[in-house]
């Protein structure tokens, strides 16, 4: 083991801790919400309006509730209800879609952290 | 007129043979994430680096992906694109290691400088042509972390071979 292999390990750990660090690291909170019916923006919400919100989509309404700064789906005429098990939502970037009805909801910090997010 | 074969030629072309040999019998293996796999074939090419040299660790490498893509029927398929590129990515990233000042590097210090070169070449060239996804970053800490335990692994195995075989 030469001072070039140690070298080496060291800046590929450095590398590798860094790499860590920088996309798997929180985000940053969320402060207002996309909605998307059939893949185009709907409508967009803010975090700190706690209510309920029905979106109309393929095969039915889908209800979204709004509480604390966090969103997540409450009911969807879908079948698997991945959409409901997703749970809350809060940071930026998190994301659940209800498929078969076509509805996706998206949280979005105050800077949004990419630019664009195609899916 | 005969092509002239020299020793090298045919130092590459058995050490290619084994490569090649290993890279098949690994595929048979399966990889618990895309991408990720111990690459065992990686260590005929560092050795023939520390025994023969740069180039015809450069050639192993590349005839490795080229003949093992052939006889697993990937080639040109977007398995093989990755492989290549991760190849030529440790191919050149050897390249650097060679110039190493001092007394350089040994099997390891080879093989995981080849071993994070390939990982970064492929995720890039897969970022860039079949998944343009930011979400795809996520992954790149896991990968690099399997790249360099299997760098350093592959380099281990490297260093035992060269110590145990008398050099051609």
């Amino acid at each position: 083991m030469t001072v070039g292999d140690r070298v080496v390990l060291g800046l590929a750990l450095t590398l590798i801790v860094w790499l860590y660090a920088r996309f798997w690291g929180g985000g940053a909170a969320g402060d207002h919400i996309q909605v998307l019916v059939a893949g185009r923006p709907y409508q967009q919400e803010d975090l700190r309006r706690n209510g309920r919100l029905t979106i109309a989509g393929v095969i039915g309404p889908s209800e979204i509730e709004i509480r604390d700064g966090r969103v997540r789906f409450v009911s969807s005429p879908c079948r698997g209800k991945q959409c409901i098990h997703s749970g809350w939502l809060a940071r930026d970037g998190d994301f659940a879609a209800c498929l078969p009805n076509g509805i996706a909801v998206q949280v979005v910090g105050a800077n949004a952290r990419f630019d664009a997010i195609s899916f | 007129m005969t092509v002239q074969v020299t020793r090298e030629d045919v130092r590459i072309a058995w050490l290619s043979a084994i490569a090649i040999t290993i890279n098949v019998l690994e595929s048979a293996l399966p990889s618990p994430l895309p991408g990720v796999k111990p690459g065992l074939a990686n260590v005929i090419t560092i050795v023939a680096l520390c025994w023969f040299g740069w180039a015809p660790a450069a050639w192993i490498s590349l005839l490795r992906v080229l003949a093992g893509s052939l006889l697993t029927g990937t080639f040109l398929s977007p398995a093989f694109i990755l492989s290549l590129s991760g190849a030529l990515a440790s191919v050149v990233a050897l390249g650097l290691g060679t110039l190493a000042p001092g007394k350089g590097l040994s099997a390891i210090g080879y093989s995981v400088c080849a071993a994070t070169a390939h990982m970064a070449g492929q995720f890039w060239v897969a970022y860039a042509l079949f998944i343009p996804h930011a979400a795809l970053f996520r992954l790149l800490p896991v990968l690099m972390t399997a790249a360099l335990i299997f760098g350093v692994v592959s380099g281990i195995i490297a260093q035992a071979l060269i110590r145990r075989v008398e050099r051609a």
